[in-house]
């Protein structure tokens, strides 16, 4: 699939969008953002040029883009992908895809998914490691991959990148429940969003059965802590309505910690603590806490938190 | 609900290829059932620093692994146990443009049925993305491709290799690709398949990013892997990309489960996956094998 795609900032119906696209343009003024993918994009960078064969691929064409990394995309609200390859003589090649993922929390997930380092200022977080660039800015998360890092491809690749951000113009939230991770013993790299349970298989893998009910519904947010000299895990999953959640914490409690009383708190096989809370339409747990007490203070300040972002 | 817990793993409670696919040491298991042979060689010299391939030394690799696996005193003889001449011969590669199976293995592999085999030429046929309507005649398989980290199967192995003979490729997706197995079972495949070999030359233990491939993930390992059995050659690949996380990483990264070659193994029958029911033969360079 060839050509150009137009990302049209999401949450009205397309035959509604024309109305409201062609009549501002009618009266002399255009007010909606309705914009090319492949003008975020350009087509010269530090001598780089594309090779012409840009390709753009939705959530069915999207196998034959990526093979083996498809499905993780689609595990969020990912809609197309504007992929273009830059080439240059005896110069490795350079491919940017710029991902529409529909929603500016799932662009920040999917950033989170496999964030590894720190900022390296583009765009609205970033991460840069031996010729790839990552980043997300508003319903946007970028990918460019030099095919071999050189100090020349290694400026193309971060050029590329801040103009692609500045091409961007709208600039999203983070996911609501990321603010209700505790910031105290918080790695910040290690915060992951998501929503189904393959997501969890592949940071923390907790059950062969999806325990916690998670699914597209659900907002999931897994980040670990540094506890002394031991890593814990906090686990939050937010489910639409409150029933959800009790029917959720109840079998994650029985198939987890059938042994756990009111509290439901558990010392695990491997000489950890795991504790579980409900708290309204979110459940909250802890792993690998060194102590009792530390999983339950991971809770309770989670809680806390919870008290303070309803008031 | 019947649920396998991570609790189960720390307790040792749940099968050992199981923990093996989530990350946990593998438990001791019964040791009275089935073996599968698998032969891992390695040469320091079948690679250069820039990666290229000495043709040469990857097929005495080659022969050398197959005879030993086989049980039989030279390469000729190797071959000619697994492929008779009357065969139509599918060479199953793999082309995946960031860690391709070497186009010399290719070579190497058609000049053995070609030579040493006595297949006529319009009988060999190499293929990766065309092989579902090339291979449609076929009536035995070579089975090659690289080990790689694998975004949603977590690796990329021999069993996975045949994915593409189906008709609906990603419908195996769901669940980890816990039921790529029954790719096996497709009359494209079934009973066909001579040899297994996981290109070890070049593996790669991590994966990262939208392509799932990061350089820095790849380290030249200079082997191969070979078997009569998928699983088993699949599953000593997973224990050898973990084994290397951990000296990369200090710790084992989270990758998705190689939930799929134990599934092949306890649901499907297709092999054996638990490594201390895996008879692995290690011949040539020791350095650094790390298994």
């Amino acid at each position: 699939m060839r050509g150009e795609s137009v990302y049209v900032k999401s949450s009205i119906s397309r035959s509604a969008m024309l109305v409201f696209v062609l009549l501002p343009i009618l009266a002399g003024v255009c007010k909606a953002e309705v914009v090319p993918m492949d003008t975020l994009i350009p087509k010269y960078v530090n001598g780089w040029r594309s090779d012409h064969h840009d390709a753009t691929y939705d959530r069915k064409t999207l196998y034959d883009y990526i093979d083996g990394g498809a499905e993780v995309y689609l595990a969020y609200g990912f809609r197309q992908v504007f992929a273009r390859r830059f080439v240059r003589n005896s110069k490795p090649s350079i491919t940017a895809d710029l991902f529409d993922m529909g929603s500016s929390a799932d662009a920040y997930g999917i950033f989170s998914f496999e964030r590894e380092g720190d900022d390296v200022g583009v765009g609205q977080a970033s991460e840069y490691a031996a010729g790839f660039l990552r980043f997300w800015k508003g319903d946007f998360f970028v990918s460019i991959l030099a095919d071999e890092e050189t100090p020349d491809s290694r400026k193309a690749v971060m050029a590329l990148g801040q103009t692609i951000a500045s091409r961007i113009k709208s600039e999203g939230e983070r996911p609501a429940i990321v603010s209700l991770l505790p910031a105290e013993d918080l790695i910040r790299t290690s915060i992951r969003y998501f929503h189904e349970k393959s997501g969890l298989d592949y940071h923390y893998f907790i059950a062969d059965k999806n325990i916690l009910g998670l699914g597209k519904h659900t907002e999931v947010v897994l980040a670990e802590y540094k506890i002394g000299s031991s890593k814990s895990r906090l686990l939050l999953v937010r489910y639409p309505k409150a029933a959800e959640a009790l029917a959720a914490f109840s079998d994650f409690k029985a198939a987890y910690m059938p042994e756990a009383g009111e509290d439901a708190v558990v010392r695990t096989e491997n000489g950890k603590w795991a504790a579980a809370r409900l708290r309204r339409n979110l459940v909250i747990a802890a792993f690998d806490a060194p102590t009792e007490e530390a999983a339950k203070t991971l809770l309770r300040r989670v809680a806390d938190r919870t008290e303070v972002s309803e008031k | 609900m019947n649920v396998i817990t991570r609790r189960d793993f720390m307790r040792g409670a749940a099968s050992a290829a199981l923990a093996a696919a989530v990350g946990f040491p593998a438990a001791v298991e019964a040791q009275n059932v089935k073996k599968s042979r698998v032969v891992l060689i390695r040469d320091a010299n079948v690679l250069d620093a820039r990666g290229r391939v000495d043709t040469k030394t990857l097929g005495v690799m080659l022969d050398t692994a197959v005879a030993k696996l086989l049980g039989k005193s030279d390469a000729a003889s190797a071959w000619k146990s697994l492929v008779s001449p009357k065969d139509f011969v599918g060479i199953k590669t793999n082309v995946w443009e960031r860690l391709r199976t070497p186009p010399e293995l290719e070579e190497i592999i058609s000049n053995r049925l070609l030579v040493k085999v006595g297949v006529p030429k319009n009988k060999v046929f190499c293929d990766d993305r065309g092989s579902r309507e090339k291979f449609e005649a076929s009536t035995a398989l070579i089975n090659v491709r690289p080990a790689r980290a694998h975004h949603w199967s977590g690796m990329g192995g021999c069993i996975k290799n045949y994915i593409i003979l189906s008709a609906n490729p990603s419908s195996y997706h769901p669940d980890a690709c816990a039921s790529l197995a029954t790719v096996w079972q497709l009359p494209i495949v079934k009973g066909k398949t001579r040899l297994n070999i996981l290109v070890l030359l070049t593996p790669q233990f991590y994966g990262r990013g939208a392509h799932s491939f990061d350089p820095r993930y790849v380290w030249q390992y200079k082997g191969l892997a070979v078997s009569l059995d998928p699983v088993a050659v699949d599953a000593v690949g997973a224990h050898l990309l973990r084994t290397k996380r951990i000296q990369y990483f200090g710790e084992d990264k989270p990758i998705t489960p190689t939930t799929h070659i134990a599934v092949a193994d306890h649901k499907y029958g297709l092999g054996v996956s638990d490594l201390n029911r895996i008879e692995l033969i290690k011949l040539g360079w020791a350095k650094d094998v790390l298994i």
